[in-house]
């Protein structure tokens, strides 16, 4: 794999004697877009504001394409476009002039730059309206305006799809991957929405108390063919079955039996099944939803 | 990396695009304009439109004061309640300059008002009273000489000056420290009023520690009579060197408050 573009190692902090942020390690990948999960009151916003600066570590160290936040923020934060918890602008300006604003602070954003953005996100007809008459999802909008414009290798959102239609919230997962894919960005996005996380990210980091406790891999284009999965069957004499498939462990369930295997395995059992004189109604594989992966490793904690 | 100035033409652009900002100017305008009109109208025995215009500039630049102290009290920290410090310092921009951006603001609002103030009463004034060059006899002492610009322009300038040790930075820092625009506005405004009774109250102690408070210094425009019968205990050297060890002190305070602290509005 290549080189990682933002490195988190051993980051902890402590406010007070409270540890907040404990020892959290994360390596994130260009053009990989890394979803970032937890209960609520669970770091994430406390991480994200240190990746860009504006909490100081207690200890370890961030840097974002090579350069420290700490020591050497100006290069490190160039490197940068975010959301920080709700897109808070300048309410008595218009998005418009909001934007004016964010690209003056950073050299050579043209007005065909933010002419293109404006388009990017749809605002167009808006965009000249003072901000206090925009809805939460336009303000949103304009958040990921401002992040996007100076073209930054690290995107990092917290909760981007909060204010969103159905529409809205497909839009931005549509446009993050293809920012990701086919601009080599990296996309970083917190989440306590697992469904979403599922849809739009390419690996996940599950943390708790502070404390990273998962990190996997998600398959955008569905499980691999020789990827071992749950098999349910659908069966008529179940106890019959469980003898059949006495070396494979299978356990008994409401109206079949269970068990974990692969496609072709799964394909093999099902003529066993059948030419043993079962009536097989149905099998079909179930793929665990990231929400039942998050539940099993916080343990069905909410607030930690 | 980048043009800094074009931090303070942001900062320049969330002020004058309140209309708070043009309010208060209105507010400035009318009252030194019917200040004008009441001494046409009821006035007597007015010499010339400077000793009017002196008078409404020394009151107007209370007024610019206030205001000032509303714009620096709500600088710092109305980006915090509103959240929008977030998005502001995730620029590659140190928080210093961010800060320096928004102090030069401060400044320039200062002489803006202070330059509408004179040009404003100047010219309704000349109006009312006929424009003339004016006399420093009628402005000051009998034995008064000089220019009567010179006079009234020095005086703006000792104003500002003295708006600038104190009222001014004194509100920012408490911007800054509180990160609350209402406690700052208040408490600024608090210490602008007490501080002439405070150095009434601290005259009447005969102690030689009292000269080395603030407020036993802020007013200036004393030094600007430089007619024989004033006395003073004191040079305007030693007013500036106290006010300028505060000065250093409070910006010291606000600098290290903003570029220490966590964000987490």
């Amino acid at each position: 794999m290549s080189e990682p573009i933002v490195q988190l190692s051993n980051v902890t902090k402590r406010i007070g004697n409270r540890t907040i942020i404990d020892h959290l390690t994360l390596d994130l990948h260009p053009g990989e877009v890394y979803g970032f999960l937890g209960p609520n009151g669970s770091g994430k916003t406390t991480t994200i504001r240190m990746m860009v600066g504006l909490m100081k570590l207690t200890e370890g160290q961030i840097t974002i394409k090579g350069h420290s936040i700490a020591d050497n923020f100006e290069k490190a934060i160039r490197q940068v476009g975010a959301i920080v918890e709700n897109p808070e602008m300048y309410k008595y300006m218009s998005g418009y002039k909001n934007l004016i604003h964010y690209a003056r602070m950073v050299p050579g954003i043209t007005r065909q730059r933010i002419d293109e953005v404006v388009k990017l996100v749809g605002l167009q007809g808006r965009i000249h309206d003072k901000v206090k008459t925009y809805s939460l999802g336009m303000r949103q909008r304009l958040g990921v305006a401002q992040a996007i414009m100076h073209k930054p290798s690290l995107l990092i959102l917290d909760e981007p799809t909060n204010g969103l239609d159905p529409v809205g919230i497909r839009e931005l997962r549509d446009y993050l991957r293809h920012l990701a894919k086919s601009e080599g960005i990296t996309v970083f996005v917190s989440s306590h929405l697992l469904s979403e996380m599922e849809l739009m990210c390419d690996r996940v980091a599950i943390i708790q108390n502070g404390k990273l406790i998962d990190e996997r891999v998600i398959l955008q284009d569905g499980p691999a063919k020789d990827a071992v999965g749950r098999y349910r069957f659908e069966v008529d004499r179940p106890a019959e079955a469980l003898e059949l498939l006495a070396q494979h462990s299978a356990v008994v369930t409401k109206d079949g039996i269970e068990l974990d295997t692969d496609r072709e395995t799964a394909a093999w059992i099902n003529a066993q099944l059948v030419s043993a004189g079962l009536k097989v109604y149905g099998f079909r594989t179930h793929v665990k939803s990231l929400e039942e992966q998050f539940l099993e490793v916080t343990g069905g904690e909410t607030v930690g | 990396m980048g043009n800094f100035m074009e931090l303070v033409r942001n900062e320049n652009m969330k002020i004058y695009s309140r209309l708070r900002t043009w309010i208060m100017m209105g507010i400035m305008l009318v009252i030194m304009l019917a200040a004008s009109i009441v001494v046409l109208s009821i006035g007597e025995g007015v010499k010339s439109m400077w000793t009017v215009l002196l008078n409404e500039v020394m009151a107007g630049t209370s007024l610019v004061t206030i205001f000032t102290v509303i714009v620096a009290a709500d600088s710092v920290a109305g980006e915090f309640s509103s959240g929008t410090i977030k998005l502001l310092l995730i620029r590659p921009w140190s928080r210093s300059k961010v800060l320096l951006s928004k102090y030069i603001s401060l400044l320039q609002f200062a002489i803006f008002f202070l330059a509408v103030l004179f040009v404003w009463t100047y010219l309704w004034n000349g109006i009312f009273f006929g424009f003339s060059s004016g006399s420093m006899q009628e402005l000051t002492t009998e034995q008064a000489t000089g220019s009567v610009w010179g006079y009234v322009l020095s005086g703006l300038g000792l104003q500002y000056v003295s708006m600038v040790l104190t009222t001014i930075t004194i509100s920012f820092l408490l911007s800054t420290v509180f990160r609350s625009g209402g406690l700052s506005i208040g408490l600024s405004l608090f210490l602008m009023f007490m501080s002439d009774t405070l150095a009434g109250l601290m005259s009447l102690i005969d102690k030689p520690w009292k000269d080395y408070f603030w407020f036993m210094q802020s007013n200036l425009t004393q030094y600007l009579n430089n007619a024989s019968d004033v006395t003073h205990d004191h040079t305007i050297m030693f007013s500036l060197a106290v006010l300028i060890v505060y000065y250093i002190v409070f910006m010291f305070i606000t600098w290290w408050q903003f570029t220490r602290r966590d964000i987490t509005s």
